[in-house]
């Protein structure tokens, strides 16, 4: 070390003392005779891990594993929280979540779910055991000025340190040195602070400067691409997923082999098959009779269910059953049609499984101002809307039209209510089926509302009426 | 060779010395009447047999877990465990007396008896009466093609030599590390610490081998139907999970009778702790792994064995047995599993010898678990598995039952250790080991 840089370093402020040691064993002793004298500022530098050196420093143990236990449990609670949102959200108009339908699954299942909330207790424990080490340890450090003593050098290859600062508030420059040698320190060494020009080369900035320009260049390049029209075809990043070898629904199977000998996927060429005759999709086994159908439970013969029709539903099991195999693939709607169907034996009380409350007549009212009030009026007379224009038509001869029934009519009254329960589900005479648009439970609250509009007994009410009314008051 | 310290024997009494011949009929008069009790009780010999194959597969897995602690332990040259590894090879050299113990359930099977195994007779698939089962096989079409596969593995002989090969293949093993370990207590060879690293290598993959045949023996095969390949694995879990507990109760009684004191010290049990602690993760994952699998791809042949286990019965009853499942759940994971979590818990000899105990019992629950439920499926419904299932625990039969297999334990345990060194005297790493340190 030269003169010039020796005087440069003493008008530098001192950090600490930094003493050299031989062996890892005088080091552990170095550190708990320093600990002992009442040092606490004072950090042991070696090669290699060495056994109990924490303690001899005096060094408490790690907060990690308590960070890294309320990471993972967090993780854990966000890992679920995801997937609950991703899979059964649905609680507010602006994360509404995704709870979609998916082949009949359960929207939430906790198996399910245990390996990505594992999976994500794992990642959040692993990367807070990562940064919560190089947080404690006030990493990351580009510069220390133990760096700067040659000497230090070795510290990686076989010579053992201790630095005593002086922010230590036993140090003193004199009788540290005096208690390090008789440590059995070999060398002593004082650390000054760095006062080396701390600014990034001129050169260093210009080339971060150009770095963050040209990366730069693809976004603005994808944001231009954004609003413009492009004739060539997409990239396909992957082709076999975009053109994948599969037979689309509702096709016919391409001949495999020659015309001579014809292979298809299926004896009948189809691309895909029918299902097995009987088989009912998972929800639709309507067993309750009386409550699906409006039938009477164990009275749906054959032939009631053939004259309640098209419409239930079962008639495709039944038509198959009766016509055996000699008319195959017949299309059910083209069936002969039954001379005079049998009345089933409708339901006279509601369902029940159907509360016939309030709350049941408020929604048949809703629903039935819907639906039904177009044609039948609000008041269940038959004068709605669709129904005057539609005559009005009818009377100049450029439509044909069957007036809406009045449902206050005594004969329709007299009708049980299963039979109007059917007659919303799958029409009668020109009105058409509902049971497409309307649920189950929604069909048997208009019918508790058709009911209640019967009770009344209301007369029709025209507009003129209704203002006169008015007037008068 | 890692060696540093010279080592050196301190404690004053390393061998359970005279105390063996004392223990010895204790230990049996308790297995006698623990089990013998059980029998009086039950007063079925089928309902005994099931608590009986619970509590010897109990303790035939803790003392395979044992054989493994040794050859993994040899495998990976370490240092640390040596002053344990005695205890471990005690237990592992139990496995060969444990065929006398399998022999109750072994030679009925052998004489034709299908009350514990029901694939041990012809048409095995339909349970009940004689004159059912002759109705059935009657029908053309049976047996299906399923049971006569299964009958070529399934079928008494095989099964019976399998049996013999598995417990001279792994008595073999244990002698050889419990007999050239003692011949080292005299000569202090370190060859023969060599010798065993050696062959601890092909003798790791036979015992994986007879460890995973083995355990569809003795407990998938009770559901002959059933398959699941992630078992053996669930099996070994629990397996070495119970050794590790049983080499720290053992340890920490020997030690609070003044054998073996300054051998084993914190550092140790601190290592058997977090040993324990990562099988209960690992029995968990496996538990879940093996459940997930079966309850996502939902197929019928698998997850009939789950729903008696979890489901109502089909009379819409729940049986009992869902208790067990949420008791393992919450008993054999996530409580211990928190509970073994912390250093300074993990370092508490009075803390590790309640878990280790806390863990048996669990081990014990976690096969009854197992076993018990196919029995309630065979005495529930004799027409086929359609019908309602129930549920069979019997404090008065299980509980003697399992005390009387704990004492058969502490026999077979004293009976191998006589009054022979708790820690190898003279193996070269025990010097590693008594300087041990966790940092």
């Amino acid at each position: 070390m030269t003169e010039k840089q020796n005087q440069e370093m003493e008008d530098q402020k001192l950090l600490g003392l930094l003493a050299q040691f031989e062996d890892p064993v005088s080091l552990v002793h170095a550190c708990n005779e320093a600990r002992e004298s009442g040092y606490n500022k004072i950090d042991a530098f070696s090669p290699f891990p060495v056994h109990g050196i924490d303690p001899a420093l005096g060094i408490p143990r790690t907060i990690l594993p308590f960070f890294v236990l309320i990471i993972g449990l967090t993780g854990c609670a966000v890992g679920l929280g995801m997937q609950y949102y991703a899979n059964a959200g649905d609680w507010s108009d602006l994360f509404p979540g995704y709870n979609f339908m998916i082949s009949g699954k359960p929207f939430f299942s906790l198996p399910a779910n245990i390996p990505v909330t594992f999976e994500v207790v794992v990642l959040s424990s692993a990367i807070a055991t990562f940064l919560g080490m190089w947080a404690l340890n006030r990493l990351p450090r580009l510069a220390n000025p133990l760096h700067r003593i040659s000497r230090f050098k070795r510290v990686t290859n076989d010579k053992f340190f201790l630095l005593v600062e002086t922010k230590d508030p036993k140090f003193s420059r004199e009788e540290t040195e005096s208690q390090l040698n008789q440590w059995g320190a070999s060398v002593i060494e004082e650390v000054h602070e760095d006062l080396t020009d701390q600014q990034l080369p001129s050169w260093l900035q210009l080339v971060g400067l150009m770095t963050a320009l040209i990366l730069l260049i693809p976004p603005v390049l994808i944001f231009r691409a954004e609003g413009m029209t492009n004739r060539k075809p997409r990239l396909h990043v992957i082709p076999d997923m975009d053109w994948q070898e599969k037979y689309k629904t509702q096709t016919l199977a391409p001949n495999l082999g020659d015309e001579k000998h014809p292979v298809f996927l299926f004896v009948d060429g189809r691309a895909m098959q029918e299902p097995i005759p009987g088989t009912i999709a998972r929800g639709n086994l309507y067993t309750d009779s009386e409550y699906y159908r409006g039938i009477k439970s164990g009275t749906e013969s054959f032939a009631t269910l053939q004259s309640a029709g098209a419409r239930t539903g079962l008639q495709d099991d039944a038509s198959q059953d009766k016509s055996g195999q000699d008319k195959p693939d017949q299309d059910p709607t083209a069936d002969e049609k039954p001379a005079e169907p049998a009345e089933p034996d409708w339901v006279t009380q509601f369902p029940p499984n159907v509360n016939v409350d309030q709350a049941l007549l408020e929604r048949g009212q809703q629903r039935f101002n819907i639906y039904c009030s177009a044609c039948h009026g609000y008041a269940g007379n038959g004068d709605g809307l669709v129904n005057a224009r539609a005559m009005a038509l009818a009377a100049s001869g450029q439509a044909t039209w069957t007036t809406a029934k009045s449902l206050n009519d005594p004969e329709i009254i007299k009708n049980p209510v299963g039979r109007i329960f059917d007659t919303i589900s799958n029409g009668r005479g020109t009105m058409g089926p509902y049971k497409s648009q309307i649920p189950v439970e929604d069909r048997w609250a208009i019918v508790a509302y058709v009911r209640a509009l019967q009770g009344t007994g209301l007369q029709p009410v025209t507009v003129t009426q209704a203002d006169e009314e008015t007037v008068e008051k | 060779m890692h060696e540093v310290q010279p080592a050196k024997i301190t404690s004053p009494v390393v061998s359970l010395k005279d105390n063996y011949v004392r223990l010895i009929p204790i230990a049996l008069a308790v297995a006698a009447a623990g089990i013998g009790g059980a029998l009086l009780l039950s007063l079925d010999m089928q309902r005994f047999s099931y608590a009986y194959l619970t509590c010897f597969c109990t303790l035939m897995s803790l003392c395979l877990g044992g054989l493994f602690f040794v050859i993994v332990m040899h495998l990976t040259r370490a240092g640390w465990s040596v002053t344990v590894r005695r205890i471990a090879e005690i237990i592992a050299m139990c496995t060969l007396p444990m065929f006398i113990l399998y022999l109750p359930i072994l030679i009925p099977l052998m004489m034709g008896s299908d009350e514990v195994y029901i694939w041990n007779v012809e048409g095995w698939s339909i349970h009940g009466d004689e004159a059912h089962k002759q109705e059935v096989l009657a029908e053309a079409s049976y047996p299906p093609p399923i049971e006569e596969l299964k009958a070529m593995y399934l079928n008494r002989w095989f099964f019976g030599g399998r049996m013999i090969a598995y417990f001279l293949i792994w008595g073999a093993m244990a002698w050889f590390f419990l007999g050239n370990s003692l011949k080292q207590d005299q000569t202090g060879d370190k060859n023969l610490t060599a010798k065993m690293q050696k062959h601890s290598t092909w003798i790791m993959i036979v015992f994986a081998g007879t460890l995973v045949f083995s355990s569809f023996d003795f407990e998938m095969s009770l559901s002959p139907f059933w398959f699941s390949t992630m078992w053996p694995v669930y099996f070994f879990a629990g397996s070495m999970l119970s050794a590790l507990a049983a080499i720290t109760l053992i340890a920490i009684w020997l030690q609070r009778t003044g054998r073996v004191t300054d051998e084993i010290t914190v550092e140790h049990y601190h290592d058997l702790g977090k040993l324990m602690f990562s099988f209960v993760v690992f029995w968990g994952y496996i538990a879940f792994s093996q459940f997930m699998l079966i309850w996502y791809a939902n197929i019928p042949e698998e997850t009939f064995w789950y729903a008696w286990r979890i489901n109502p019965n089909s009379a819409g009853v729940m049986t009992g047995w869902q208790w067990f499942s949420l008791v393992l759940l919450f008993g054999h994971l996530l409580i211990p599993l928190l509970a073994l979590m912390a250093r300074t818990v993990r370092r508490s000899k009075n803390f590790l010898l309640y878990a280790a105990i806390y863990l048996l019992i669990m081990h014990w629950i976690d096969h009854y678990w197992i076993v018990m439920p196919q029995y309630s499926e065979i005495v529930s419904h004799p027409t086929g598995p359609a019908a309602g299932l129930t549920f069979h625990f019997n404090a008065l039969v299980d509980i003697p039952c399992a005390i009387g297999m704990a004492g058969v334990f502490v026999a077979l345990f004293c009976l191998i250790a006589r009054d022979r060194p708790l820690v190898p005297l003279k193996d070269p790493r025990l010097g590693e080991a008594l300087a041990h340190h966790n940092p």
